[in-house]
């Protein structure tokens, strides 16, 4: 019997803690139990044996910690623990028995926090899914993964590589998150997306510490809710662990859990059988309430889901080359930082999603659109709008996507149905449908209703729910047709009250094509959010679009006591005092405004003072004369011990914002003064001081090829070939470090002979630095730049 | 941070406070602890319940003890993303808040070590990598305090661990 056919219509019960039960028969600390399916089958039979008689009707293959990574005989492992749980089954007599192949965390975290790629995760575990596929189990239950991201590496691999049922479980901890940040809604998102069977909780916590999170997975589930506690917490006594929650505690809270509305009861740590065998006395005669769909719109990020339907959602549309000549150079040169920036500055702005949008036809849309997604989902707690019009760079992005995303976009047109939704289907998401098809954009609410329609019902022959449909009637702008707005608006009104689904609306290209385009747009959306328009795409630097989004929320009762209204008037009043004591500081000292900016590490000011001496001086002569002796000044200081590194650091970025405005007016092909490869060496994650030097490297006009930390020495050298680098500087904090430093430069010396070598860092000295060979040892981070001040100056 | 007990900047104070702010938001001190038997072989050989290897310098931290607790602790993942978001766009807060993190789990380690210490006699807490010991043994001790689980610390191929403030070490106890 395939496990679907009960699921949801009667109460099921797993099994409990297998690693306690292990313990108790000799498994020793930092054994690996999976070994014990070879070594000890009878014991893993017997335990198996012993859930059944309990009640379980799920049996979890002994299978937690199998994979290739952790073993090299791993089909040997997995055959003998489907050998082991089928004898358990066979000798249990039972006939409503499951045997759930087990799959837990790799034990790596993955990248950008760990160093294990998503896809590599994404095959360790479908490496293992396609051993168990031959043992037939009747499903898989993946559980007390702590990582959102890991979660879905392994649905993924179950679901390209099997088509039975699959059951989630993750582990919260007291603040009721996953170790890696997201919440039950944020994984309810994910899951119900990614096409689980069932979902929930386990470890971690005992039984009453879970009924609140149990009660948010049964409002927002429209899947079956599964529940394993641990036998409460753990402690140590006399070198054991023992759980402070016996078993008559435990099935008294697992009946309050059942009636609350989980559909799967079990246990983890700690628990015996004695613990499933009451839980199922005492819940088996509580009537079964079968979880119902619920008409939530989520999307979500690795933290947290974004509720789209409540409040009138906002989705920042900085991150898009249209109309941004800086973004469009950025793309070509690759530079990711800027466009990163680009979203942790909205997000401060107060944006609930960002949309990502990096198509330029001169560039490979697919790799650059998979790499801001994973470089924004690392900085960023919002979730994405993945915006593009190629399917195949809209599936790379889906895929790597940390979370559940609003998808940009599907059309009417059948190609463009045919293309999405299949993405939309296999990967989850919400998807933003625009009104237009073969035929063009229809002139009447009602024709752009129809299309709406169209693409809902061919969304239902994939399994994709409305609830998942946010339609977008499109703004077209007034200045040629004076009853777009009108449209648009009547659209917004028609097809919500019609079809029931959300919409969504680019605001500003209402506007295009007129003056004081502000204006215009800000008092368009208010109009329609008035309608009931649920997510404006908008620009958040604009204060006039902020104010009605603030004001209409005051005044419609979505902003408790005008808090949000209040926080945000408070905000602009503050940016005004700002500017206003930074513009009043007295000129008399003897310093040019702008090198005094710039001395005292005053971003805003340095930017503004740039950008007046730019009107009378040439780019060259304010970098030369101002910013440079600015922070010789500085460094002059700081090496005096009259300034600190924050003031270095402050400085810095004055400076860095004063050459923005140069840059400005400076073609992009000016050259640097020279290229600079910094590095932390293998086996060393301390990267401040590596990062000190580069900004001032930077700061100095030299072209810095920053390699990170960790970096092993081939990949330095590698770099240096390839780029032509005749000045490397390494940077080591830690005692055992020092050794791959020396590793290093001796690699340098011999395949880059005419490269150049500065070295620094803590645990670093000049006679240290002598005898590895390196040409240099800079004591901080202005030394450094004064000797690659000598040293290209020299080779100039 | 070097700065003197003079330092004084308004600017900078904003930042810190802002660095600070974000900080304890994203911070959730865990920590793990667990006694290990103790037994010295010969020259600099050390024997543990989880491992045996040979170190000088914590042989002589460790002589005259009996057993060991070894312990793990870590800020947790998200202090590791604040970093990133921090490093992302400014340099200034990325130096201050990995300062503030650094001195944090410190803190943490300190009050976990007293904690462990109360009522026994020990030795000041020492970590793989000090002195002369390798950083290889690292996979061991946190297979033995199941610190994955228990903290979510993993290692990557160099032994570094993640997140990237956590804390590894052995209290002698005589």
């Amino acid at each position: 019997m395939d496990i679907r056919e009960i699921l949801n219509k009667e109460r099921l019960y797993s099994d409990g803690g297998f690693g306690t039960l292990l313990q108790a028969r000799g498994l020793e600390p930092g054994e690996k139990p999976e070994n014990w399916n070879i070594t000890h089958p009878d014991d893993i039979t017997a335990i198996h044996l012993e859930y059944l008689n309990a009640g379980s009707d799920i049996i979890s293959t002994n299978t937690f910690g199998a994979n290739p990574l952790k073993f090299d005989n791993l089909e040997q492992i997995i055959s003998a623990a489907f050998f082991n749980a089928k004898k358990a089954v066979e000798l249990s007599g039972k006939e409503k028995a499951f045997i759930a192949f087990d799959m837990g965390p790799t034990g790596k975290l993955l990248e950008p926090l760990g160093d294990l790629s998503f896809e590599k995760a994404v095959e360790v575990f479908a490496e293992t899914v396609k051993i168990a596929e031959k043992y037939s189990p009747d499903l898989y239950i993946v559980e007390t993964m702590n990582d959102s991201y890991e979660t879905k590496a392994a649905v993924l691999a179950v679901k390209e590589n099997s088509d039975r049922a699959v059951f989630v479980s993750n582990v919260y901890d007291e603040s009721r998150k996953l170790m890696t940040g997201a919440s039950p809604k944020a994984m309810i998102a994910l899951l119900e997306g990614l096409g689980a069977d069932a979902i929930g909780i386990n470890c971690s916590l005992g039984p009453r510490q879970m009924v609140d999170i149990v009660r948010e997975y049964v409002k927002y589930s429209s899947l079956p809710v599964m529940v394993c506690p641990n036998a409460g917490l753990p402690r140590s006594t006399d070198g054991k662990t023992v759980f402070d929650v016996d078993s008559d505690e435990f099935s008294d809270c697992m009946a309050e859990i059942a009636e609350i509305g989980a559909a799967i009861l079990g246990g983890c740590c700690g628990t015996t059988p004695a613990y499933i065998r009451k839980t199922v006395a005492k819940t088996e005669k509580i009537p079964f309430t079968p979880v119902k769909k619920k008409e939530y719109t989520f999307v979500s990020s690795y933290t947290h889901a974004v509720e789209i339907g409540k409040v009138p959602v906002l989705i920042g549309e900085r991150i898009n080359p249209t109309g941004k000549p800086k973004f469009k150079q950025a793309l070509r040169e690759g530079n990711i930082s800027y466009i990163i920036n680009e979203g942790v500055m909205q997000e401060e702005k107060g944006v609930d999603i960002l949309d990502v949008n990096v198509g330029l036809p001169e560039i490979d849309e697919e790799t650059m659109l998979v790499k801001c997604i994973k470089e924004l989902q690392t900085v960023s707690a919002l979730p994405l709008q993945i915006d593009t019009v190629k399917p195949s760079a809209m599936e790379k992005a889906m895929r790597v996507y940390n979370g559940k995303p609003l998808i940009n976009s599907v059309n009417g047109k059948q190609e463009s149905m045919d293309a999405v939704l299949p993405l939309v289907k296999k990967y989850g998401g919400t998807v933003i449908a625009l009104t237009i098809d073969e035929q063009g954009i229809p002139d009447t609410a009602e024709g752009r209703a129809a299309i709406a329609e169209k693409i809902i019902n061919e969304c239902s022959k994939y399994g994709i729910d409305k609830k998942d449909v946010i339609v977008d009637p499109l703004a077209m702008t007034v200045s040629s047709d004076n009853l777009s707005g009108k449209i648009t608006l009547d659209s917004v009104k028609m097809i919500k009250e019609q079809l029931g689904v959300k919409t969504s609306l680019g605001v500003s290209n209402i506007s295009f094509g007129l003056p004081s385009r502000e204006t215009v747009n800000s008092h368009f959306l208010t109009m329609a959010f008035a309608l009931g328009l649920d997510c404006a795409i908008m620009n958040p630097y604009s204060v006039a679009m902020m104010e009605s989004y603030y004001s209409f929320r005051a005044l419609s009762g979505l902003d408790e006591n005008c808090t949000d209204y209040i926080g945000f008037a408070s905000s602009l009043k503050r940016e005004a005092v700002t500017v206003a004591s930074s513009a009043s500081h007295s000129e008399s000292e003897d310093m040019t405004p702008l090198v005094r900016a710039i001395v005292k590490g005053m971003k805003e000011d340095a930017l503004l003072r740039a950008k007046e001496l730019l009107k009378k001086e040439e780019p060259l002569t304010v970098i030369n004369e101002y910013i440079v002796p600015a922070l010789d000044k500085v460094g002059r200081h700081f090496e005096a011990k009259t300034m600190y590194l924050p003031q270095l650091l402050m400085s810095a970025e004055a400076a860095s914002r004063a050459f923005d405005a140069v840059k400005e007016l400076v073609s992009a092909s000016e050259e640097s003064k020279g290229k600079i490869i910094v590095a932390t060496v293998k086996g060393d994650i301390h990267d401040i001081g590596k990062n000190i030097v580069k900004v001032l490297l930077e700061n100095y006009g030299y072209d810095v090829i920053d390699l990170g930390k960790d970096v092993p020495p081939e990949v330095i050298v590698n770099k240096a070939k390839e780029e032509k680098v005749s000045l490397v500087g390494l940077s080591a904090l830690m005692t055992t470090t020092t050794d791959a430093m020396k590793e290093t430069v001796a690699l340098l010396k011999k395949e880059c002979p005419d490269t150049v070598t500065v070295v620094g860092g803590a645990v670093l000295t000049k006679e240290y630095a002598d005898m590895i060979g390196a040409d240099y040892y800079a004591k901080d981070a202005m030394e450094t730049v004064r000797f690659a001040e000598s040293f290209f100056g020299g080779e100039g | 941070m070097g700065l003197g007990r003079e330092y004084s900047n308004p600017e900078f104070e904003k930042i810190y406070g802002e660095c600070l702010g974000e900080y304890c938001k994203n911070v959730f001190y865990k920590g793990v602890y667990r006694e290990s038997s103790l037994s010295f072989g010969e020259g600099d050989e050390l024997f543990f319940d989880f491992c045996s290897f040979k170190s000088h310098d914590l042989k002589r931290n460790l002589e005259g003890c009996k057993s060991v607790i070894v312990f793990a602790a870590t800020t947790g993942i998200n202090v590791d993303r604040l970093l990133l978001k921090y490093g992302a766009y400014s340099d200034l807060k990325l130096m201050t808040a990995d300062c503030i993190a650094s001195s944090g789990i410190e803190c943490f380690c300190d009050i976990l070590n007293g904690i462990i210490s109360e009522g026994k006699e020990t030795k000041p807490r020492f970590s793989l990598g000090y002195g002369d010991t390798e950083l290889k043994y690292q996979s061991d001790l946190l297979s033995f305090l199941e610190a994955d689980k228990a903290l979510g610390i993993t290692l990557n191929e160099s032994m570094m661990m993640t997140p990237k403030k956590s804390v590894t070490a052995f209290i002698g106890v005589k």
